[in-house]
């Protein structure tokens, strides 16, 4: 995912902003991809993986 | 059926479920014409998005497309279908959408509501669409419908549909399917500001605004 996709992504639990943990990036031509990383919510510090380019905000209890 | 399911169901079928789902509908594309027209927008959102065929429309009108699903392995075929720069594929629930109020201009959410396995959830849905749409952002929202003559009910009803895979083996999808009053109230009764409803091709569908302040 792009960066900049961070100015529309929130919790979706909560609804609050999250933050951005990146540990792959790629920079291209324009702007930076996000490979793997994580968004953590600054409220509720529910963490959401980033893999592969494509972030899970499926809730926690959805997920496995 | 809970929601977890339905997400395995789409894992599991998303290779073949994609390569049958080739063309978008021409209903959807009559609603992105006639959107961008009235207006540019800068971010588009295809709701349970697929094989994102129908993001693919939206490519040429927005500055960012967010294709968003709950299954992983449909993104998967959506990446390799769409492989633009400008999509942005995303692993959602859409009872709880990860996007801030009023951020989207133009939104499609076709033929994926009717996968929520309760009015409950799907009023929510609904409800998220509708906080998730700029003041003047629209989105088209398509159900299967009892008006299709493969179904001879005439009140909406829960059901699985069979999808069989390569192999033979078949997997069960959870439908909602709506009769067009009961579909017309959920829409009403949600946040969303109704523009309009039609029935086509044994689809139901609603144009909505974003929620009323």
């Amino acid at each position: 995912m792009k960066e900049t996709l961070m100015d529309i992504l929130c919790c979706p639990l909560d609804k609050e902003a999250l933050e951005l943990e990146v540990t792959q990036k790629e920079p291209n031509q324009t702007e930076t991809e996000i490979i793997d990383g994580e968004l953590v919510c600054t409220e509720c510090g529910t963490e959401y993986p980033i893999n592969d380019g494509i972030p899970n905000l499926l809730p926690p209890d959805m997920r496995e | 059926m809970s929601r977890r399911e339905v997400r395995r169901t789409y894992d599991r079928i998303a290779e073949h479920f994609a390569q049958t789902r080739a063309h978008a509908w021409s209903d959807v594309e009559r609603f992105i014409e006639t959107e961008t027209e009235r207006s540019a927008g800068s971010l588009a959102l295809d709701l349970g998005c697929g094989n994102g065929r129908h993001a693919e429309l939206l490519v040429p009108h927005v500055d960012t497309v967010v294709c968003a699903d709950l299954s992983r392995s449909i993104l998967e075929t959506a990446r390799n279908r769409t492989g633009d720069r400008t999509i942005e594929l995303i692993q959602t629930d859409a009872a709880d959408l990860p996007l801030r109020s009023g951020s989207v201009d133009l939104a499609v959410y076709i033929a994926a509501l009717h996968h929520l396995p309760t009015r409950t959830l799907r009023l929510r849905s609904l409800d998220e669409l509708a906080r998730v749409l700029t003041p003047s952002g629209r989105a088209l929202v398509s159900v299967w419908s009892t008006t299709h003559p493969t179904f001879e009910a005439t009140m909406g009803f829960d059901t699985t549909v069979d999808w069989t895979l390569p192999n033979g083996e078949t997997v069960d999808r959870f439908y909602h399917i709506y009769d067009p009053e009961e579909f017309e109230r959920d829409v009403r009764d949600s946040a969303g500001n109704v523009q309009e409803l039609f029935t086509s091709n044994g689809n139901c569908y609603a144009v909505l605004g974003a929620a009323e302040d």
